[in-house]
């Protein structure tokens, strides 16, 4: 198994590389889904402490909503898309004002509207699945999304209890999308990618750093 | 005597007198594990991560794991001045974050098993579990004061309970 306390610089460079092509191919699939512009910022790959996940991405007890999907066979991982639930709301009125025009998205009941976030969470994700797939020529299977209202420490959890198994520093792969328009409150959200133990000495290996 | 408060992060474990309040935050599939004695009153808190120590690489925090953080705290408790018969304890957390139909995946319930560990640890060791409140998909945020023995338990949408 990796050990993430002797991983190198090029390692880390070279898993941030996946990062970027798998964030390119999502912002394109958002941005023609919401018919928008998406910015993307250059993602970090980072070695954080499990003790500190949810500090390190802000306050752990901040209101967040998250859509999740394990990947199965191929590069196994766990892909986590994070926005505050404000932006969540904003995205989801900017997604259902396109699709039913005049009618008023707050009057959707809620199911609706987690359904459409747990969409567009699915696609943002499923894209940057597939441009990694497509890279390192593996094949995979998604699992239907998950959708989460909660603390972003609760959320991460789930990311904790992972890399917990085998050690005190969790690799992640944080990237961020912006949604910009006129007229529009800025929407943003981050992917958080968490690889399987044995996935990651894979992809390693099939990008040559290992 | 002023109250002073303590936040616990993960997989913390805290020990002290009364008057003190016991915080942590967030806790999603982790467990928050508190233990009292009201006659001696001393209070302990941990945040528990997983339930099982076994594979676990090198020296790492005794409240990560059920199995290490119980023990830990209930010798800390005794040093403390803590009578092991009157201990009482109560927990909260253990919740499943995300529900995937038709994937299994260990990880994802994680949270029932750190309840069935932490439980049956406590029981091994003769602590009465007098509370809980545990499992579900929500998480939680939960403070201990010993100015009541009471354990608030906050959750998003749905306020405030006391166990």
């Amino acid at each position: 198994m990796i050990d993430l306390g002797s991983f190198s610089s090029l390692q880390l460079d070279a898993i941030r590389e996946v990062g970027n092509i798998g964030t390119g191919n999502a912002a394109t699939a958002l941005s023609k889904l919401l018919s928008c512009m998406i910015n993307m910022d250059v993602p970090k790959a980072e070695l954080v402490s499990i003790y500190e996940l949810a500090e390190h991405y802000g306050d752990p007890g901040r209101e967040v909503a998250a859509v999740f999907v394990r990947s199965l066979g191929g590069f196994g991982c766990s892909l986590i898309f994070v926005q505050q639930e404000e932006d969540a709301q904003l995205m989801v009125d900017l997604l259902l004002k396109q699709q039913f025009g005049d009618y008023l998205p707050e009057n959707l009941p809620q199911e609706m509207r987690d359904s459409a976030l747990t969409e567009v969470g699915n696609i943002i994700l499923s894209s940057f699945l597939n441009a990694i797939n497509l890279l390192i020529g593996t094949q995979h299977q998604i699992s239907v999304p998950a959708v989460a209202h909660d603390m972003l420490s609760s959320i991460l959890d789930v990311v904790a209890s992972i890399f917990g198994q085998m050690g005190e520093m969790a690799l992640m792969i944080n990237t961020q999308l912006r949604v910009e328009g006129a007229g529009l409150a800025n929407i943003s959200g981050s992917i958080i990618l968490v690889p399987d133990p044995d996935a990651l000495e894979m992809l390693l290996r099939k990008l040559r750093v290992l | 005597m002023a109250e002073a408060s303590h936040v616990l992060g993960m997989a913390d474990l805290l020990v002290a007198r009364a008057p003190v309040k016991l915080v942590t935050l967030g806790l999603g599939s982790c467990i928050g594990l508190v233990v009292f004695d009201t006659t001696a009153k001393v209070a302990g808190m941990a945040h528990i991560m997983l339930p099982d120590s076994r594979g676990a690489i090198g020296n790492e925090k005794v409240g990560k794991f059920a199995d290490t953080a119980v023990p830990a705290l209930i010798d800390e408790m005794l040093k403390k001045g803590a009578v092991k018969s009157h201990i009482k304890a109560k927990i909260a957390g253990g919740a499943q974050m995300f529900a995937l139909p038709g994937a299994s995946a260990d990880f994802l319930t994680v949270g029932a098993r750190n309840v069935k560990e932490t439980t049956a640890r406590l029981a091994r060791l003769g602590i009465a579990l007098i509370a809980s409140d545990t499992g579900g998909n929500k998480g939680r945020t939960v403070e201990f004061s010993t100015s009541d023995w009471m354990l608030k338990i906050k959750t998003l949408g749905k306020g405030v309970t006391e166990i």
